[in-house]
């Protein structure tokens, strides 16, 4: 039970085929993100980004099945190529109004490109880092270590 | 204040570290305000604000019958919060299988223009 208290917060890392550069840019060039924002039976015919801190952004995307889907929010942090901090929330739903954090950090190894995705209800959030300041320097800790990780794989 | 969305008094009512300490307290059974009360420096007074909020967000009940009114977990608003989480985890693990994708594509079509 108490495990489930954890799960306020995700955290997804994948390791992608590609340079950071590249995979940095398929979440700020509209162009690209509109490729693949959306799971599959998804696609993403809008999506519009003022990319700069507190700037805003917005799309769209729709499924035969679940129809139109709006979401947005705005940016936090920007270190090209490297992080990247935003808001994001969907329009209405079932998780809807619920303000989100999402941090991506990409650290490149190799040619590869180690991303990881952190996304929290906003509020618990900030509520948490001025408490402790804990959860950003566990999260740096951890992109240290899936970059070490890569680092092994690799020899 | 109770607002209109469950899932918001419930993150609201996680935000707080000592009522996660509460939770975690409550995962292993029941227990009366003293009880929950014990490994904490502060007032009951407080403790019993902090189940007051809990008891709002639904995240546990207290009994009605006896006096001293046990405090006990109620799952539903946790299991809310696991659909709140597996909703996203679902949405981006897909988005990111298309990305992974898309950028196979991408590096593809760039080596066939440097040919």
């Amino acid at each position: 039970m108490s495990a489930s208290l954890a799960q306020d917060e995700l955290l997804i890392t994948r390791i992608f085929d590609a340079p950071a550069s590249l995979v940095f840019a398929l979440w700020t060039d509209p162009e690209h993100f509109r490729r693949w924002m959306g799971p599959e039976d998804f696609d993403c015919p809008v999506a519009e980004m003022d990319l700069r801190v507190g700037g805003a952004y917005r799309g769209m995307i729709r499924s035969a099945q679940h129809g139109e889907n709006w979401f947005g929010g705005t940016y936090r942090e920007i270190e090209p190529n490297h992080r990247l901090v935003f808001t994001f929330a969907w329009d209405d739903g079932p998780s809807g109004e619920i303000e989100t954090l999402v941090t991506i950090t990409f650290t490149e190894q190799g040619g590869k490109t180690v991303q990881m995705f952190h996304q929290s209800p906003f509020s618990s959030v900030e509520r948490r880092d001025s408490h402790v300041g804990g959860w950003t320097s566990a999260f740096e800790k951890a992109a240290a270590y899936a970059a070490q990780v890569s680092q092994e794989e690799k020899l | 204040m109770k607002s209109a969305d469950p899932l918001s008094d419930t993150f609201s009512a996680l935000a707080d570290p000592t009522r996660r300490a509460i939770i975690a307290r409550l995962a292993l059974g029941e227990a009366t305000v003293n009880e929950i009360a014990e490994p904490f420096d502060i007032s009951l007074p407080a403790i019993s604000r902090h189940l007051k909020v809990l008891e709002t967000a639904g995240l546990i009940s207290r009994g009605r019958e006896a006096q001293w009114r046990p405090c006990r977990l109620e799952t539903k608003a946790l299991q809310q919060l696991d659909g709140w989480l597996e909703h996203y985890r679902a949405f981006w693990t897909g988005s990111f299988d298309r990305m992974d994708a898309y950028l196979a594509e991408l590096q593809r079509k760039e080596k066939s223009d440097e040919r």
